[in-house]
C-alpha cells in the first residue's frame, strides 16, 4: 500500500497531463484536419465542413502508393529474416560457448545502440566500397541490421525462460533435434515470435533515418512523406497520416496486450 | 564387416564438424559481415580526403582538422551538444515525474496509463515530426489560433524555423524515450522497501527522496544517455522544424553525402558524433559505478 501525499501526486499528475497533451496533441490535430480541413478566407482562420476529399485524394496518388507498396514489401521481408536470424542467434547464445555469444551479442546489438546516422552512413560507405549499388536489397539489409537486435532480444528472453528440461525430455524421449525444435521449442514460444514479428515490422514501416541514406532512388512510404513536406503542404498528407496512426496503433496495442497477458501467465 | 562403420563414422564425423563450423561462421560471419566491417570502413574513410572529386587513398588526419579550423562546425557542434544537453535535462526531468506518477498507482491501472505514453513511441517518427510542424509552424494552429483569438496580430516567427521549435518538437518526439527505462527502474524496487521505511515513520517525500530516486538512478541515466544519443544524433526533426535556422551537427554530417558529397569528411564528423555519444555514454556508466562504490 503506497503512502498518501496528495501535494506530491498531484504535481506528479500535473506533469502527466502536462506529458500527455504534449504527446497527443499533435497526432489528434493532423487527424481533425484529415476530416476538416483549414480554409483562410481574407486571412482568417475557419475550418472546412467535413469532408472525405484527401482521402479520395489519396487512393487516387500513385506516388504514394507506390511507395505504400514498397514499404509493406520491405516491411514484410526485413521482419520475417529477422525472426530467423534473431532465432539463430538467440540458439546460439544458449548452446555455443559464453565467449563467442557474447562477441555475437555485442556486434548485433552495436546498430540498435548507435546513433541510426551513423548505421546508415556506415551501411552506404560499406556498399560503396563493395560497389553494391543501392535499391530494394539494400534498404532491407539496413532495416535488419537495425531490427535484428529487437527481435533477438524478445526472442532470447522467451529461449532463456523455457529451461533445458523440455528440450532434454524431448531428445530423450527419441525425437530428433529437427523434431524438437519443430514440435516442442518453437510452439513455446509462439507468443514471443508473434510479438516479435509484429514489432519488426512496425519499425521497419516506419524506418526513416537510416534508409535515408541506403535508399536511393526507392522510395519507402516515410521517405516519400519527408520529400512531400519539404516540398510544402499537401492535403493528402494528412489522410495518409491519419490511416498510418491508426495502423500502428493497432498493432502497438496488439504487441503490448499480448505481452501483458504473456507476463500474467509467467506469473 | 568392421570396416563400413568406421568409415561412415568418420564421414558423420566430418560432416558435424562442418556444421559446428558453418554455425560458428553464420552466427559471428554475419555479424562481422554487416555491422563490424562497415563501422570499421567508416572509420577508416575518414582518414582519406576528397580531391577533385575524387577519394584520395592515404592516410591523413586533414578532415579532424578541418573540423577545428574551418568554417562553422565547431561552432555547431558545440550548439548542437548544448541543445542536445538542454533537451536531454529537461525530458529527463519531465519524464522521472511521469515514472513515479506511473508507479504511485495501483498495478492494475500502471499498464494502460504506461501503454498510453508509449504509444506514440511506436508511431511513425516522420508523422510526428509532420504532426509538430502543423501545431507549431508559422502557418500552424497555434499561430493561426492566438491570432484567431485576437491575442496577437502577427505570426510569431519564434514558433517555426527556430531553436525553439527544434527544441520543442526534439523534447515531445524522444519523451517516451525516456519514460520507459525510468518506469522499468522503479519497477523493480521491491515493494516492502517502501513499507519498511514507511513503518518506521519516514514520510512519503522521505521515502521518495531516500529509497525510490536512488535505486531509479540507473533508470535515469539510462533515459538521459538514449535521449542524449537521439537528440544529438537526429537530422531530420531539426531540418523539417528548423528550416535554416536549424543548422545542426547531424544535418552538416547528412549534407556531406547529399549535397556536399564529401564522404571523407562527412565519415570524420561522424567518428566525432559517434565519439561524443560514446562520451555520453561512458560519463553515465562512470557516475553510476562511483555511486556504487560509495
Amino acid at each position: 500500500m503506497k503512502q498518501k501525499a496528495p501535494f506530491i501526486d498531484s504535481l506528479l499528475g500535473f506533469t502527466a497531463v502536462v506529458g500527455l497533451v504534449a504527446l497527443y496533441a499533435p497526432l489528434i490535430a493532423v487527424v481533425v484536419l484529415s476530416f476538416f480541413q483549414i480554409t483562410r478566407l481574407r486571412g482568417v482562420i475557419g475550418f472546412a465542413p467535413f469532408s472525405l476529399e484527401p482521402y479520395a485524394a489519396l487512393v487516387a496518388n500513385h506516388e504514394i502508393l507506390s511507395a505504400l507498396a514498397t514499404s509493406l514489401t520491405v516491411a514484410t521481408i526485413a521482419s520475417l529474416a529477422s525472426l530467423v536470424l534473431a532465432l539463430m542467434f538467440a540458439f546460439y547464445f544458449v548452446t555455443a560457448r559464453r565467449g563467442f555469444g557474447l562477441l555475437m551479442q555485442v556486434m548485433v546489438f552495436l546498430p540498435f545502440l548507435l546513433p541510426p546516422i551513423i548505421t546508415g552512413l556506415a551501411l552506404l560507405i560499406a556498399f560503396r566500397e563493395i560497389d553494391f549499388s543501392r535499391g530494394l536489397a539494400t534498404v532491407i539489409i539496413g532495416h535488419v541490421v537495425f531490427i535484428v537486435p529487437v527481435v533477438y532480444r524478445t526472442v532470447l528472453v522467451r529461449l532463456q525462460l523455457l529451461g533445458r528440461s523440455l528440450t532434454e525430455a524431448s531428445l530423450d524421449l527419441g525425437a530428433s533435434q529437427t523434431q524438437t525444435l519443430v514440435h516442442v521449442i518453437l510452439p513455446q514460444m509462439r507468443p514471443a515470435l508473434i510479438s516479435g514479428l509484429l514489432l519488426a515490422f512496425a519499425i521497419s514501416f516506419d524506418e526513416t533515418l537510416i534508409t535515408l541514406f541506403v535508399a536511393g532512388s526507392e522510395t519507402t512510404l516515410p521517405i516519400r512523406l519527408w520529400a512531400m513536406m519539404r516540398v510544402g503542404f499537401v492535403p493528402e498528407i494528412n489522410a495518409l497520416a491519419t490511416l498510418i496512426l491508426l495502423f500502428t496503433a493497432a498493432i502497438t496495442v496488439a504487441i503490448g496486450l499480448m505481452q501483458r497477458s504473456q507476463g500474467e501467465r509467467a506469473s | 564387416m568392421s570396416a563400413a562403420p568406421t568409415r561412415s563414422d568418420t564421414s558423420s564425423c566430418r560432416r558435424a564438424r562442418a556444421l559446428v563450423a558453418l554455425r560458428h561462421a553464420l552466427n559471428l560471419g554475419l555479424p562481422i559481415l554487416f555491422v563490424l566491417i562497415p563501422i570499421l570502413s567508416f572509420v577508416l574513410v575518414s582518414f582519406w580526403t576528397l580531391q577533385d572529386g575524387q577519394i584520395v587513398r592515404t592516410f591523413t588526419l586533414a578532415n579532424y582538422r578541418s573540423f577545428f579550423t574551418e568554417g562553422s562546425y565547431l561552432p555547431v557542434y558545440l550548439s548542437t551538444v548544448w541543445l542536445s544537453l538542454q533537451v536531454t535535462f529537461v525530458n529527463v526531468t519531465l519524464a522521472t515525474a511521469i515514472a513515479l506518477f506511473i508507479f504511485r498507482r495501483t498495478p492494475r491501472v500502471r499498464f494502460f496509463i504506461l501503454m498510453s505514453f508509449m504509444l506514440p513511441l511506436f508511431m511513425s517518427y516522420i508523422i510526428k515530426v509532420y504532426a509538430i510542424r502543423t501545431i507549431l509552424g508559422q502557418r500552424g494552429l497555434l499561430n493561426e489560433g492566438l491570432m484567431a483569438l485576437g491575442l496577437i496580430d502577427q505570426p510569431i516567427e519564434v514558433l517555426l524555423f527556430s531553436r525553439t521549435a527544434i527544441f520543442v518538437a526534439l523534447a515531445v518526439i524522444y519523451l517516451p524515450y525516456a519514460i520507459l527505462p525510468i518506469y522499468l527502474a522503479l519497477d523493480r524496487i521491491p515493494a516492502n522497501y517502501l513499507a519498511a521505511s514507511a513503518d518506521l515513520g519516514a514520510s512519503a517525500l522521505q521515502g521518495l527522496r531516500h529509497i525510490v530516486l536512488p535505486l531509479g538512478r540507473p533508470g535515469i541515466a539510462a533515459g538521459a544517455v538514449f535521449t542524449f544519443i537521439l537528440t544529438f544524433g537526429d537530422f531530420v526533426t531539426p531540418q523539417m522544424v528548423g528550416g535554416t535556422q536549424g543548422f545542426t551537427f547531424g544535418r552538416i554530417v547528412f549534407s556531406q553525402f547529399g549535397l556536399a558529397l564529401n564522404w571523407p569528411l562527412g565519415s570524420a564528423l561522424a567518428v566525432i558524433l559517434l565519439a561524443t555519444t560514446l562520451l555520453a555514454v561512458a560519463l553515465a556508466g562512470l557516475t553510476l559505478r562511483r555511486e556504487h562504490v560509495r
